[in-house]
């Protein structure tokens, strides 16, 4: 360097200095990875249209490493401050990151390289969302070492058509959150003929199958689909597709995530005031984590459950519930909420999945996964929510209504019990048949093994009245 | 003067000290996977010179071309998305053709720069903010029709790619140095491709286009063509760095080419500096790390995510160096020589030294 | 001699070509629209006029709209060249700010409120009270950011890149502001009771939104107003000279820089305007920001940058087509044709770009 004058060497401190950082970040993300510390990852959503959910899922998650794994949450009014003291056989358990999706694809697929490549985690509970769960499930494929247990996302593909033997999901896809829903359409509204109005992509599809083939079983007809993009300005042109409420019996609503609200100001700017009984929806219609500034105009409306089962009165239900209240009270969410549920029961499963594995990781782990586990909102198969052979839940489900609650605000109300719901809706969806879209499934009717034995709820109590 | 015009005219002190840096940094980067972290390796790196490739890309435009182009997601989107469709087979979403992994390359090259040339003809009347605007079309185009359009993806886009990569390529998981080095060495013949084409005729011309359009013009040369040829040339290498996208990614989805990822190019672009083509890979590198390692960080009082850090430390390169990185490393090395009072021409250079973007 | 003039007529075609082709894609989708449209929803507008016209309103109504917000846009990059791209962010903020105001004058409680418990005020206020306070956000933004660093376009739109990524983020951290929801919730407010109603036009027995006609009439009013303050008043005059001739502006002796801080002050107003408006007519939540960027770059990209007639022009051509193609390409099954609406949108506004790179209205760079 004998042609640098004077003191032009300092320019190349920074660069000395930037090289050092480099080589320390290195050094320690080498060293830290102690053999017998079983590493997690708890991958939800801090940005875009399920922002809110991410304390949610994180405090359900952490509120079963509470009770089953000894943890002590850092904040209990803010669990994604962290948690310590997670021990499970003996083992150390460090969550090492929470994943910060947008429910898009490319964020959730660079998060999850972030938490299991960069941070080193053996397990994932996530994602939240369809598209993410779908992307995910092609990841678990090629990471076969690592295991995922699908935190709140409704696609059918991650269990159905991919079904990686290392991803595991506890609760319903998006079609089984609506199963008896359709049926009561036709019983308990007496719908014949009825449009449906749905997102799309791939879980607005997958909902939108689940009250198709429902209500289609049962007899009914759809005379019209119409499908808006996502997060379109303006739902009036696609609102107008819709038949006349005159024409019809009534619409199936599955316009969801941030549309919900737009597309039924849209609707009543063209047909005036929303008639409940001729609106049936998907969980969207009340969302306890945001989007329940809808809910007002919608009292008395039905709509298809989220898996959980807001103010059931068994013994399961008040345990989960008083158990979340235990560790996150303070927090200040609904923790009947299915993100809090959902999050909690994947992180119970791991629980007891790596306690009889006795902390080995990898197949030893995915093999030692309950295959059945205990879960509040269950109560077929002696509550116990049972995987099928792709590791996907067997679970009861709850068609709930909107109603005005006791302080005057809309509240939400379950009327239906809908017994164990698999996947496949008792093999009307198959791997090889082509997945839910814009027009699959075809209107066709079916017997499915529910109809018949949906039983009336009636203030939190399954009654013997059978309503579908 | 060009900054690369190291040979055959004597090479300054300054090209000489960045000839020992880049050299020294070269090998480091050679080595590296030998003793270098897995994760920096698979993630930082390979995605640091895949994300450089398309920066350059737009640096390409801008620096020479004069064209601030916000279409180069898109066309490396496009590029990811044909490769996509043409080599998956099986239970995948897309046309899963199973063409042979080079020939879906190839013809992934070929349709992308074949769009490039479309695109680049259409825009080629256009102009500084106009050209910023039309592009912005195209990559709401490309948005909109692979979010749409279900036969060639639908919003959770194509995965599966990187389970039908080429043998030299191997499989990205199991064998990330494979894919590494293949990234490296197409970054370095990309830069080494953008300098050559500079100093050819068309390169000096096309500088005279982006100089003064009217009298380039008048002197007989065709002005639209130079600006469409430009933009094709830098669609070709978009449609590089998609294809490595499409293997070290293994999923495209329309997200990808999303206004989001539009504006991230640009702020990978401007933070590395759109004076220089090495600052491509500069600023893809900061990116990268800025968006991994401050994932935990909140701001005092404001409050918010990491984003709201993202956007504080975005806005200050932006405030105190608009030329960005390699912008700041010229002021650094002019206001050093000038301190040391080094002779007339630091000084002089200096001077001239200003915000300029 | 012949060849000279075989040129000359070949250039004249490809001159004339593109207002060819213009017209004749005009003349075909009128044609179609009304007498034509096989498989489609509604058939030809002869069959079902009641469709026509809601259709049509629908798209006016939408154009109104996006007047309201682009011409904010359109006015600051008229005058100082600046492409606010926290355009967005600013709308996006402007909507809450009128949330929490509608939700504390009628104690919302979280809840969106029944627009038979909103009268005029309720929603005047918060709207005012938003556009003020966007209003003083862009006063901020424009001293502290921009006055600085005149005449470098790109660097300032990419300031105001950073500054929208820092406001989307902080949206998200605080809004709503409401304990008991989660934040970064969805919200929408409501329109007074009086106008949220349909209304018989007597037209085909068509029944249409009031409020949806008042947003029209607000565009109209906005448009109105924008006009009579830029072409009957002196800082209207100061502007369009600024527009005109930045420098020689100036030199005459006038001070640019208040004219440049009352013009950002406006525009920015103009988006929490719209924002207010457009959570009444739809809600906003986190991803609004971006929605409503695109959509005041693509008006005034088609209109023409810093023209309020370019703008008007935009909005109309941008609405209109947006909903006359997902009311009226034909649908052919599950997978054609109506959703690919937001494609030929954004193709035919390439086009329009492409045989006028300075917009419909735009004078040449």
């Amino acid at each position: 360097m004998g042609r640098l004058r004077g003191r032009r060497w300092r320019i190349l401190l920074p660069f000395a200095a930037m090289a050092i950082v480099a080589a320390a970040i290195a050094a320690s993300s080498l060293a830290a990875h102690s053999a017998s510390v079983i590493r997690l990852a708890i991958m939800s959503d801090c940005k875009g249209a399920f922002g809110g959910a991410y304390e949610l899922d994180i405090g359900g998650a952490e509120a079963a490493l509470a009770q089953y794994a000894h943890g002590k949450p850092v904040s209990s009014k803010k669990p994604s401050a962290g948690m310590t003291g997670i021990t499970i056989a003996g083992h150390p358990v460090k969550i090492v990151g929470y994943g910060c999706g947008n429910d898009t694809v490319p964020v959730a697929i660079s998060e999850t390289k972030r938490l299991m490549e960069q941070l080193k985690a053996d397990i994932m509970i996530g994602p939240l969302s369809g598209d993410e769960a779908v992307t995910i499930a092609h990841y678990a494929q090629k990471h076969p070492t690592k295991t995922f247990i699908i935190g709140t996302a409704g696609s059918q593909d991650p269990t159905l058509q991919i079904a990686p033997k290392n991803m595991f999901r506890y609760h319903g896809d998006g079609a089984q959150w609506n199963a008896g829903t359709g049926i009561l359409a036709y019983k308990k509204l007496g719908w014949r003929k009825a449009a449906i109005i749905m997102d799309d992509y791939s879980f607005g599809w997958t909902s939108a199958a689940g009250l198709i083939a429902d209500f289609c079983g049962a007899g009914g007809k759809i005379v019209k689909r119409v499908f808006p993009p996502l997060n379109t300005t303006d739902y009036a042109p696609y609102v107008q597709q819709l038949p006349a409420p005159s024409k019809v019996d009534g619409y199936f609503w599955v316009v969801g995530g941030t549309g919900t609200g737009p597309s039924l100001k849209a609707y009543e700017s063209a047909y005036g005031k929303v008639d409940p009984k001729k609106f049936v929806g998907n969980l969207f219609f009340f969302f306890q984590s945001g989007f329940a500034d809808v809910a007002p105009r919608l009292i008395g409306a039905y709509y298809g459950g989220f898996g959980n089962a807001p103010g059931l009165k068994t013994a399961g239900a008040k345990q989960y519930e008083a158990t979340m209240k235990k560790w996150f009270g303070p927090a200040g969410f609904n923790v009947t909420d299915s993100f809090v549920y959902n999050y909690f029961n994947a992180a119970h499963a791991l629980v007891i999945g790596l306690t009889k594995s006795g902390g080995a990781l990898g197949a030893s782990l995915n093999a030692s996964l309950p295959r059945s586990i205990k879960a509040g909102y269950q109560v077929s198969n002696g509550g116990q929510v049972k995987l099928d052979s792709n590791r996907q839940a067997i679970a009861d489900q709850y068609p709930q209504q909107i109603v005005k609650g006791p302080d005057g605000k809309p509240a939400a109300k379950i009327v239906g019990y809908v017994p164990g719901v698999d996947q496949s809706f008792g093999g009307f969806f198959k791997k090889t048949s082509p997945p839910p879209g814009r027009s699959q499934p075809p209107c066709v009717k079916h017997k499915f093994p529910w109809a018949g034995h949906i039983k009336a709820v009636q203030n939190g109590v399954i009654t013997k009245k059978t309503i579908g | 003067m060009s900054p690369f015009a190291w040979h055959p005219r004597p090479m300054s002190e300054k090209n000489l000290v960045e000839l020992v840096i880049g050299v020294t940094l070269l090998l480091f980067l050679a080595v590296f996977p030998v003793f270098g972290v897995g994760y920096w390796v698979s993630f930082v790196l390979t995605q640091t010179f895949l994300i450089g490739i398309a920066a350059a890309s737009l640096v390409f435009l801008t620096a020479y071309g004069g064209m601030v182009s916000l279409a180069q997601t898109a066309l490396y989107g496009i590029s990811a998305f044909a490769l996509g469709n043409m080599v998956t087979k099986g239970a995948v979403k897309g046309l899963h053709l199973g063409l042979d992994p080079w020939l879906a390359v190839v013809l992934a090259i070929a349709i992308t720069t074949a769009i490039g040339l479309v695109f680049g003809a259409v825009a080629s009347r256009s102009a500084g903010i106009y050209f910023l605007m039309i592009t912005l079309t195209y990559a709401v185009i490309a948005f909109t029709f692979f979010g749409q359009v279900t036969q060639v993806s639908g919003f959770s886009g194509i995965a599966g790619i990187a389970d039908r990569t080429p043998a030299l390529v191997g499989d990205p998981v199991t064998q990330p140095n494979r894919l590494y080095y293949i990234a490296l060495v197409t970054a370095l013949v990309v830069y080494f491709a953008i300098r050559h084409v500079v100093r050819t005729p068309f390169g000096i011309s096309l500088q005279g286009v982006r100089d003064d359009p009217v009298r380039m013009g008048s002197l007989g040369y065709n002005v639209a063509l130079h600006r469409t040829l430009a933009f094709t040339f830098a669609a070709f290498i978009a449609s590089l760095a998609g294809v490595l996208y499409g293997w070290w990614n293994g999923v495209i989805a329309p997200d990808n080419v999303g206004l989001g990822a539009t504006v991230d190019l640009l702020i990978v672009a401007v933070i590395g500096g759109l004076g220089r083509v090495e600052g491509a890979w500069l600023g893809a590198f900061a990116f990268v790390v800025i968006n991994n390692y401050v994932r935990d960080v909140s701001v005092p009082v404001l409050g918010g995510s990491f984003n709201t850090v993202i956007g504080l430390i975005f806005l200050a390169i932006v405030i105190v160096s608009p030329s960005g990185l390699m912008g700041l490393w010229d002021r650094l090395w002019d206001a050093a020589g000038y301190r040391e009072g080094s002779g007339p021409r630091a000084a002089a250079a200096a001077g001239t030294a200003g915000p300029q973007a | 001699m012949r060849r000279a003039v075989s040129a000359f007529d070949w250039r004249l075609l490809v001159r004339r070509l593109p207002v060819g082709v213009a017209v004749g894609t005009t003349v075909f989708a009128l044609v179609w629209v009304l007498f034509w449209a096989p498989s489609t929803n509604f058939g030809p507008a002869i069959h079902s006029p009641a469709n026509f016209l809601i259709t049509l309103l629908n798209g006016l109504t939408l154009a109104a709209l996006m007047f309201i917000v682009a011409s904010g846009f359109s006015l600051i990059f008229g005058l100082m060249r600046v492409v606010n791209m926290a355009h967005g962010s600013f709308l996006l903020l402007g909507g809450y700010i009128a949330y929490e105001v509608q939700q504390s004058m009628t104690n919302g409680g979280g809840l969106t409120v029944f627009s038979s418990q909103v009268n005029a005020w309720d929603w005047l206020v918060p709207a005012i009270v938003a556009a003020a306070a966007i209003g003083g956000i862009g006063l901020v933004t424009q001293q502290v950011f921009l006055r600085w660093n005149m005449g470098q376009d790109l660097r300032q739109a990419l300031i105001t890149i950073a500054i929208s990524v820092i406001i989307a983020d902080q949206v998200v951290a605080h809004f709503p502001l409401e304990s008991s929801i989660e934040k970064g919730s969805a919200v929408n407010t409501s329109w007074p009771g009086a106008i949220d109603r349909l209304v018989n036009l007597h037209i085909a027995g068509v029944q249409y939104s009031v409020a949806r006609l008042t947003m029209l009439g607000l565009g109209v009013a906005v448009g109105i107003a924008l006009w009579l303050w830029l072409y009957r008043t002196k800082t209207g005059m100061v502007i369009r000279a600024g527009v005109d001739d930045r420098q020689m502006t100036s030199a005459l002796g006038v001070n640019i820089q208040v004219t440049f801080a009352i013009a950002f002050v406006v525009g920015a107003s103009l988006a929490a305007l719209g924002g207010a408006v457009f959570t009444s007519y739809a809600g906003v939540n986190p991803t609004t920001d971006g929605q409503w960027l695109l959509n005041s770059l693509v008006v005034v990209i088609v209109g023409g940058l810093g023209s309020i007639f370019g703008t008007v022009a935009g909005a109309l051509l941008y609405a209109l087509v947006y909903n006359f193609s997902i009311s009226y390409l034909p649908t052919t099954g599950g997978d054609c044709c109506g959703q690919y609406s937001p494609v030929l949108t954004f193709v035919l506004l390439a086009l329009v770009l492409a045989f006028r790179p300075q917009g419909l209205f735009g004078r040449p760079a």
